[in-house]
């Protein structure tokens, strides 16, 4: 059985040093807390480590820490690596990985999520996010964003 | 419709026995029996769990003889790895946004 990795890339108007920046260490200006979180409402920050081994964290307004994932690969400008288990235990993680290409406008920033081949074992932990914190996100694509299939 | 498939798709994974013959098929077609030999659970069992797996999708068979075989369908975890994927779009929609604000600022900090 072996499910297709899902692949999402955008192209930025930035070097490759000012993009990996901005989806690392300025994670917490842009990411959509609100609606791609843990703490959903009360999230107030998510932060990312600047080397490998680090957690990516995610605070709550009362404090409260949830960790989404570890990195296991840090190599600006080029490539970062993690591991990906938001809302649940790190035995359940997927593997998330980034990497930024210049272009001539900028930099393709591509981003790859594997691990689905144990999507049968890991469905209901990502139902669990689902009903816990990233309420909407689904409904809001399937009306509005083109899926890439 | 597509939601309405990953809610269904979601809730039949949601069991843990059901996922466990799921994974009883991972390495090829089964009967029922054969399946509930290597399950903790009796065969009607494992019969209804299948039922509810082809159901939604996850399951297909074909008759073999008198016997009928069950293997994994990976087709039926489109609607999953879909969710996943419009969940990214969406994050690196946001971080696109964030870039494009950065360069209107004139230039990057």
């Amino acid at each position: 059985m072996t499910i297709a990795p899902v692949v999402v890339e955008v192209e930025v108007p930035l070097d490759p040093q000012a993009a990996f920046a901005l989806f690392t260490e300025q994670v917490g200006t842009w990411w959509p807390l609100e609606t791609h979180s843990v703490f959903g409402r009360d999230a107030v920050d998510v932060r990312f480590p600047a080397c490998a081994d680090g957690p990516i964290v995610e605070v709550s307004s009362a404090g409260e820490e949830s960790t989404w994932g570890t990195v296991q690969q840090f190599d600006p400008p080029a490539l970062v690596r993690f591991t990906w288990h938001p809302g649940r235990l790190p035995d359940t993680a997927q593997e998330v990985e980034v990497a930024f290409t210049p272009t001539s406008r900028g930099t393709a920033v591509r981003l790859v999520h594997t691990g689905w081949e144990a999507a049968g074992g890991r469905a209901a932990e990502i139902r669990d996010d689902y009903a816990t914190g990233w309420v909407g996100v689904l409904d809001r694509f399937t009306a509005a964003v083109p899926v890439r299939r | 419709m597509q939601a309405v498939q990953l809610t269904q798709t979601l809730a039949a994974l949601g069991d843990p026995t059901r996922r466990a013959v799921l994974e009883g098929l991972r390495g090829g077609e089964l009967s029922v029996g054969e399946l509930a030999k290597g399950l903790p659970v009796s065969r009607p069992a494992v019969s209804q769990h299948l039922a509810v797996l082809h159901e939604c999708g996850l399951v297909e068979h074909r008759p073999a003889g008198r016997r009928r075989l069950y293997r994994i369908e990976p087709a039926g975890f489109e609607p999953v790895r879909a969710y996943v994927e419009s969940f990214w779009t969406e994050v690196l929609g946001s971080y696109a946004a964030a870039a494009h604000g950065q360069t209107t600022e004139g230039g990057t900090p």
